[in-house]
């Protein structure tokens, strides 16, 4: 064999068939194009989502070394006296930070929401950042920025003397981003806590040449005025350090790691910004990892159809191929020149695909972002940029993909007799025999249950991922695809009992009841796209009854009261003790629940700590729970001071159980609980442990609240309260209970928007492969079909048994996809969704969703099977491929 | 933050031209002065000005609502080591020459200086701080500026001498000394490049300028000030350089200055120095440069005796060789000569100041003002080597507007 021989191959065999069927080709091509862009897509988008995960005290000081943060809530100011005397000669600058989100106040008029612009504001000492050496190039400083209006030139040095203590003595006022706005409004109204503030815009945050971007959502205050404002004077959120550069630096750098978490124990936490980008990371970890997975489906059906394709190209060029064997040409030259043509669909297919993906990401790091910031942290949405490795990775995907598919044909292809050998008119080989071997797959089905009793791989920062659980799934659909093959001739039996009288039934009916290779193919390729879709369904429905259950059981209040600044899940605002007594204190109010949420690292693994009034809360609506508590103590705020419910997600992610203890580190030193009870929660993965308010507001030395709830006195009308309460409280947003259960179904759905759109392409990829498999098949019966018309059918009838033909395969995948998605839902919600997320959901089956699918995919197989069989009855009987 | 840095060194101005007032009033006053119609003289113009002060009812407020120095005030120790926020201004200056012991001693100067200054409106005190060290063996200066709100980073006790910036500072020993027995901590460094520490023992007694515990700056009756100088102070510690640690042991020079006036804007700099001769006495003069290239009268030149009292002697100043700075283009007095009478002989002197590096310039990177303050060796007419020095050029970079 030499390369002149598979360059001849290549030019005269494969370019010529690729030219003589562009349209086959093409859309081979494109279906690989499209799961490499699903990919791709999702890949960005991950990677925009998390990238934009920012450390924003970067942006003003430089790279941290070391970070010390309570476990929970914030660190007095008297630490930083205590760090400097500890410190000694250390040459170190000590940065404390307070950082906030505040959403801009909403419009008069605006109806009460969520996903208004949400700002990131970072209070640091700005007169003591012009010490750091990473400020030194800097044109100007925060106090001393040229005003818009003036002629600082002509002035004398006492009139800017002047400048500096008036910008310097001046009220609340931010500095923004050189990319706040192109023209900077003289100020911003900010919903911080219950209350809008009016904040003057003192200038743009002032950065180095080489700094990173500062975003256009980072607010910089001086830190006096942000502790005023969020009501931590005397606080500091975290306290950041950098080492002098210079001699010994790595060293001094470790010594201060050492001494610093000798002097907190148990009052702070040592980390890194390095740790807390990647804690950001390994809290969306398991999401980013399913996302993944979900988006390797379309792909995965391609596989299916270009095999397929490159298949049934085999078998209709089997007499073509032995003739080049008897010329001589080795059985390794036909198989690479084969090889070579899938080669070259993959890299056209991964090439397209990448450019789609790029597309799609476009679209889909919106629905990423929209998750993320809802269920984990606050993320500046990024354009999701291609990198060079991505492109690599989109071609190798492409290539690949095709390789593997195009492996078995190609094979087959080497395979052929000689012409003089080949005997003619013998049934094509049609895949391999292992295709169609239901052992194979019930083998693949019972290692599948195998799999799926397996426990999750756990990942770092409390992060789970249930690769057996996935790799049962994997099974489950291959396994799923052999057998449901054999539904074929089964359901060719039913249809000749209900209506063989009509011929073309009968011709479409023969073909079936000893399918070919061909038609087990597309069933399988049909079937897991159907059962994919029906059992993310099955999941979301069932995700849907459970939330909904829960919301009916926990909301229960009339009204809740909310800080309008809070906008995700990671905003930190909370309404005054002040304002929450005054809500409580309406007249209309017959009973007000206080709830407060601090962030909590419980052994280095982010979880929330809550405090809520047990009492009023049992009184009132209970909790729904998993495992309810047995100790009445627990409702009794004199007896209830040790005890904790936990949520069921914080059970999964510390793998403890009721009667287990805990021991949470506060400001007020480390609190041991005993887990009295489990409830469920769907509102957070992270977990959260609950305890009673009113200890709650003692170790952590804050009386803020982060919501109230409103019991109302029977026959008052909830929205005039809420209106009156608005009045007073324009920072509030208040929502009735009609309206927050609305608002948490639409976040609800919101998150699995983009997981729909996925399931859908799968489907579309396996629709069009169903069309291309039919007329695959009816290429290879070409000469049947030209008899048949010679015996006078006609067009319509043969493009009736090609749609009869067509809805019997797709009915066939329908009703195997339903098994398999009873079996995937079950997959998804008991053992993936529950190891990932740890949340337990009833089962739900949405059977018109599901009978909607089904029919729809019967229907569109009945139609693309029609015209298929209409172009199927015009082909020439020697047409050439 | 440049305009703060403005005010402050500003501030630097008024301390030298308060030094001129309050020795001329010294010496009218009364002190050893060997013309006695020179002495006639200033004892006439300090009788008028005394009287001039206490007719025009020295206010006890500034304008801004800030404390006048007021006479006859009487210090305690250490209390009055420590800050009076009710004054607009204040500093702890300390400057100094050390070596390390043995064959081969390496020589080294240091500025350790710690500025408070209040808001105008009296809300809040700004605190900053200057740390300089020259190694003269190799010539190499290092400097660091800080400026940061009063607060857990930066602070100046009230009871007692504690002031701190970072990991800099400079206290009282035992914070509780009474006047007599101070012993000084100075801890202080450049960036992680250099570290001091220094323990600073007064060798003579403190000097309170002025009169009545009042130094005058001029005219208006706000302008004066509390001055307090330790001249001679051992100093013993360690000066680490990169990882190489050092015993240091040398002489230092400390003043604590306390006042609320502004600077009359008449100036653009000053040239200053404080010596420290070998035979046990001192001497500082200055030299306030006009606006017009002239030198103002106030210029003055005091001798501080072995026993610690002070006379006040003429002088002339000559500029022998400049030298360029690199980084702002300033160009700077190097090498001085300086001619005066010697008060113990009464014999005309002259002595030449040779700084012990040419680069000992501030560069100014917080508040954009350069000024070159420099440890130098001191020369007799013999060429012989009687004291150290240390001098300070300011006004001379060209964005100082003064």
């Amino acid at each position: 064999m030499n390369s002149s021989v598979i360059r001849l191959l290549l030019q005269r065999f494969s370019l010529r068939h690729a030219r003589l069927a562009p349209r086959a080709s093409c859309l081979l091509v494109g279906i690989l194009a499209l799961g490499v862009a699903v990919f791709v897509a999702i890949r960005l988008a991950n990677r925009a989502a998390v990238s934009s995960f920012t450390h924003f005290t970067d942006t003003l000081t430089g790279q941290s070394d070391l970070i010390v943060q309570a476990p929970s809530g914030t660190l007095p100011e008297s630490v930083l006296w205590e760090l400097r005397a500890a410190l000694g000669a250390r040459p170190v600058h000590i940065v404390p930070v307070i950082e906030a989100t505040a959403a801009r106040a909403q419009a008069p008029g605006e109806a009460a929401g969520f996903g208004r612009t949400t700002y990131t504001l970072l209070g640091v000492d700005l007169l003591a950042l012009a010490n750091l050496a990473s400020q030194s190039p800097l044109p100007h400083g925060y106090f001393d920025q040229p005003q818009d209006t003036g002629g600082r030139g002509v002035r004398g040095d006492q009139a800017g003397a002047g400048d500096f203590w008036r910008a310097y003595t001046a009220g609340p006022q931010v500095w923004v981003s050189p990319a706040f706005a192109p023209t900077r409004p003289e100020s911003l109204d900010l919903v911080i806590d219950e209350r809008v503030r009016t904040l003057r815009i003192a200038g743009v945050i002032p950065t180095a040449k080489d700094a990173p971007r500062v975003p256009a959502t980072l607010l910089v205050l001086d830190l006096p005025h942000l502790q005023q404002l969020t009501g931590k004077t005397g606080r500091v959120d975290r306290v950041e350090f950098l080492v002098e550069p210079g001699p010994r630096a790595p060293e001094r750098r470790s010594e201060l790691q050492t001494l610093l978490e000798q002097l907190g124990r148990d009052r702070w936490i040592v980390t890194t910004p390095g740790e807390r980008r990647e804690s950001a990371e390994t809290m969306t970890r398991a999401f980013r990892l399913n996302l993944t997975i979900l988006s390797l489906i379309a792909l995965l059906v391609g596989l299916y159809l270009i095999f397929q394709a490159l298949d049934g190209a085999v078998v209709r060029r089997r007499t073509e191929i032995a003739i080049l064997r008897s010329l001589g040409v080795e059985a390794r030259a036909i198989q690479l020149a084969w090889l070579a043509e899938a080669a070259v669909l993959g890299l056209c297919g991964g090439a397209l695909g990448v450019g789609l993906g790029w597309l799609g990401a476009q679209g889909a790091v919106r629905a990423v972002g929209q998750t993320v910031n809802a269920l984990y942290y606050a993320t500046t949405l990024e354009a999701a940029g291609l990198a060079p490795g991505e492109f690599g990775l989109g071609l190798a995907l492409g290539l690949g993909a095709s390789l593997l598919a195009g492996w078995w044909p190609a094979r087959l292809a080497a395979r052929t007799p000689p012409a003089q050998v080949l005997p003619r008119g013998a049934p094509p080989a049609a895949g391999g025999r292992w295709q169609q071997s239901f052992a194979l797959g019930a083998g693949a089905v019972v290692l599948g249950i195998v799999l799926a009793q397996l426990p999750p791989l756990r990942l770092g920062g409390g992060g789970r991922f249930p690769l057996a659980g996935y790799a049962a799934a994997f099974f489950w659909i291959f396994g799923g695809g052999l057998m449901c093959g054999w539904l074929l001739p089964l359901l060719a039996k039913l249809a000749r009992a209900l209506g063989a009288a009509w011929t073309p039934v009968r011709i479409a009916l023969s073909h079936l009841r000893r399918p070919s290779g061909r038609h087990r193919l597309s069933v399988a390729a049909l079937h897991c796209a159907v059962g994919m879709a029906a059992g993310m369904a099955i999941l979301v429905a069932s995700f849907e009854l459970t939330v909904r259950g829960w919301i009916v059981r926990s909301l229960q209040a009339d009204l809740y009261i909310a800080s309008a600044g809070a906008q995700s899940a990671s905003t930190d605002n909370f309404i005054s003790a002040v304002a929450a007594d005054r809500i409580a204190a309406h007249p209309a109010v017959a009973a007000a629940a206080r709830f407060t949420a601090y962030p909590l690292s419980l052994d280095g693994i982010p979880t929330l700590f809550t405090g809520t009034d047990l009492a009023l809360m049992h009184a009132r609506s209970d909790l729904p729970w998993v495992t309810p508590p047995r100790d009445l103590a627990l409702w009794d705020v004199t007896r209830n001071a040790g005890l904790a419910l936990v949520s069921e997600a914080f059970t999964e992610r510390f793998g403890k159980k009721r009667g287990d203890i805990l021991r949470v580190p506060t400001p007020a030193g480390v609190q041991t609980l005993t887990i009295a009870g489990i409830f469920a929660d769907y509102g957070n993965e992270r977990g959260s442990i609950m305890v009673d308010r009113v200890h709650l507001r003692a170790w952590m030395g804050d009386d803020r609240v982060t919501n109230v709830s409103l019991w109302l006195k029977p026959g008052v009308d909830a929205d005039g309260v809420r209106s009156e309460l608005l009045g007073e409280f324009p920072g509030l947003a208040i929502f009735t209970n009609v309206k927050l259960r609305a608002e948490v179904l639409r976040i609800f759905r919101q998150t699995f928007a983009i997981t729909y759109a996925l399931e859908v392409i799968a489907v579309l990829v396996a629709v069009v492969g169903l069309a291309l498999t039919l007329t695959s098949v009816l290429l290879d019966r070409r000469e049947e079909l030209t008899t048949l018309r010679a015996l006078g059918f006609t067009r319509r009838e043969l493009a009736g048994a090609a749609a009869l033909e067509g809805g019997v395969v797709a009915a066939a995948a329908v009703a195997g996809g339903l098994v398999l998605s009873v079996a995937l839902g079950w997959l998804l919600i008991y053992v993936i969704n529950k190891q990932s997320f740890g949340w337990t959901l009833g089962f739900a089956v949405p059977w018109g969703q599901l009978a909607a699918l089904a029919g729809a995919v019967v229907a569109t197989g009945v139609v693309v099977s029609y015209f298929v069989g209409r172009w199927g009855a015009d082909l020439p009987a020697d047409r050439e491929e | 933050m440049t305009m703060t840095m403005k005010i402050i060194l500003k501030e630097i101005g008024v301390r030298r031209v308060r030094r001129s007032c309050c020795e001329m009033i010294e010496l009218g006053a009364g002190a050893r002065a060997r013309s006695q119609f020179v002495s006639f003289l200033r004892s006439v113009v300090a009788a008028v000005g005394l009287m001039g002060s206490i007719w025009a009812q020295i206010p006890l407020m500034t304008t801004d609502g800030f404390a006048v120095p007021q006479a006859g005030k009487i210090f305690s120790f250490p209390r009055d080591h420590g800050s009076h926020p009710e004054f607009k201004i204040e500093w702890w200056y300390v400057t100094g020459h050390v070596f390390t012991a043995g064959a081969g001693s390496r020589r080294f100067g240091f500025q350790a200086t710690f500025f408070r200054q209040a808001a105008p409106d009296h809300t809040t005190q700004l605190q900053l701080a200057h740390m300089a060290i020259i190694d003269v063996s190799t010539g190499k200066f290092l400097h660091q500026e800080r400026l940061n709100r009063a607060g857990w980073d930066a602070m100046a006790k009230t009871e007692t001498l504690d002031v701190r910036q970072g990991n800099w500072s400079l206290r009282l020993s035992d914070p509780a000394a009474p006047a007599g027995a101070e012993r000084f901590e100075l801890q202080g460094g450049v960036q992680a490049e250099a570290a001091l520490t220094l323990t600073l023992v007064p060798a003579k007694p403190l000097v309170v300028f002025g009169e009545n515990g009042v130094s005058r700056k001029g005219a208006a009756p706000t302008a004066a000030s509390h001055y307090l100088t330790f001249p001679r102070l051992r100093a013993e510690g360690r000066l680490t350089l990169g990882t190489q640690q050092l015993a240091v042991r040398g002489e230092a020079w400390m003043d604590h200055e306390i006042s609320s006036s502004q600077l009359d804007a008449n100036q653009v700099g000053w040239d200053w120095a404080g010596v420290q001769f070998h035979d046990g006495r001192e001497l500082m003069l200055y030299q306030l440069r006009t606006r017009e290239g002239g030198v103002d009268p106030a210029s003055s030149l005091t001798w501080v005796a072995a026993d610690g009292t002070t006379s006040q002697k003429k002088f002339t100043w000559e500029v022998l060789d400049t030298w360029k700075s690199l980084a702002t283009g300033a160009v700077y007095p190097a090498r001085v000569a300086l001619a005066t009478t010697d008060p113990m002989t009464g014999a005309a002197v002259r002595y030449t100041f040779e700084p012990l590096a040419s680069d000992q310039e501030l560069k100014g990177r917080l508040g954009g003002i350069a000024y070159w303050e420099g440890a130098c060796r001191v020369r007799d007419a013999t060429g012989r080597d009687v004291g150290s020095a240390y001098m300070e050029f300011t006004g001379y970079a060209a964005e100082l507007k003064l």
